[in-house]
């Protein structure tokens, strides 16, 4: 996310090496890509919605970065446990859904072939959904029939 | 008496008035019927295609926000890890400063009335050199 002080928008490089300190506990970053991260989002937010939420809902609380540092961490572990999990579970259908959208631009209508096969697995082994929110079983885009746009 | 001009015998032939033009493809109104059809069809293409770009968007959306707190948290906690080195060596390098405050005006809120959290606007940072 993009915040002011970002590193990597400021108009001098600077690097800070000093490991977080000691008290706070250590949680592995996600360490995934955006195409992983793209493909995972759906089964991440239906997994991970009540540490999201909570997570949120702090951030509302106060934007400063120590007031959430565990419920952040809880939200990391969560979407880090969803990607193991399809990794465990669905490795070649998710492999190959964000093969697609890493060569796709990251646009889901070009990606529907890989996508069927993931949400299926995704839903018989690990019972997560897919559900975009406002939109009815009727509306839904993922499941349209004979979509226009491809 | 003058003798008065008479058709020649067997009379004139009938004059043809009628206009013999071939048959020249469908009449005006298959044309105006078919053109209403195809753009009917047309439109309805279109404006379901305008829905599912709309649905499209709402899908993309969608994503990135089950994927906000993620990132998030994940840049909150370089945020504080930076800090709090930040507060680290200014601790180190005032420790001979009596009744010296560590982050007192650099402090996020310090500067400014209220108890909102403001980030810092100006970073102490060591530039680093470009290869």
């Amino acid at each position: 996310m993009a915040t002011p002080n970002d590193p990597f928008l400021a108009t001098h490089e600077h690097r800070e090496s000093r490991p977080m300190p000691p008290s706070v506990p250590a949680v592995d970053e996600i360490g995934a890509t955006s195409a992983p991260l793209t493909s995972a989002a759906y089964f991440i937010g239906a997994h991970c919605q009540a540490y999201n939420e909570d997570f949120m809902l702090c951030k509302a609380e106060s934007t400063n970065p120590a007031h959430c540092l565990k419920e952040g961490r809880k939200v990391t572990r969560c979407a880090a446990d969803v990607l193991r999990q399809l990794r465990a579970n669905c490795a070649e259908e998710f492999e190959r859904h964000w093969k697609c959208l890493n060569e796709h631009n990251l646009e889901f209508p070009r990606c529907r072939q890989e996508e069927r096969p993931l949400n299926e697995c995704a839903f018989a082994r690990l019972g997560l959904k897919k559900v975009i929110p406002g939109t009815s079983p009727a509306t839904a885009i993922h499941e349209k029939k004979n979509p226009i746009h491809t | 008496m003058a003798s008065q001009e008479l058709p020649r015998p067997g009379g004139f032939p009938a004059i043809r008035y009628q206009r013999n033009l071939p048959k020249r493809g469908p009449s005006g109104l298959v044309l105006m019927a078919g053109l209403t059809t195809v753009c009917g069809l047309g439109m309805y293409r279109a404006i379901d295609g305008v829905k599912e770009r709309k649905e499209i968007e709402r899908e993309k959306t969608w994503a990135r926000i089950h994927l906000v707190p993620l990132l998030q948290a994940e840049t909150d906690r370089d945020h504080y890890r930076r800090e709090q080195a930040m507060q680290a060596e200014e601790e180190a390098i005032m420790r001979n400063v009596p009744d010296w405050e560590v982050n007192a005006k650099g402090g996020a809120s310090a500067v400014y009335h209220t108890d909102r959290y403001i980030p810092r606007t100006i970073i102490p940072a060591v530039e680093v050199s470009s290869k």
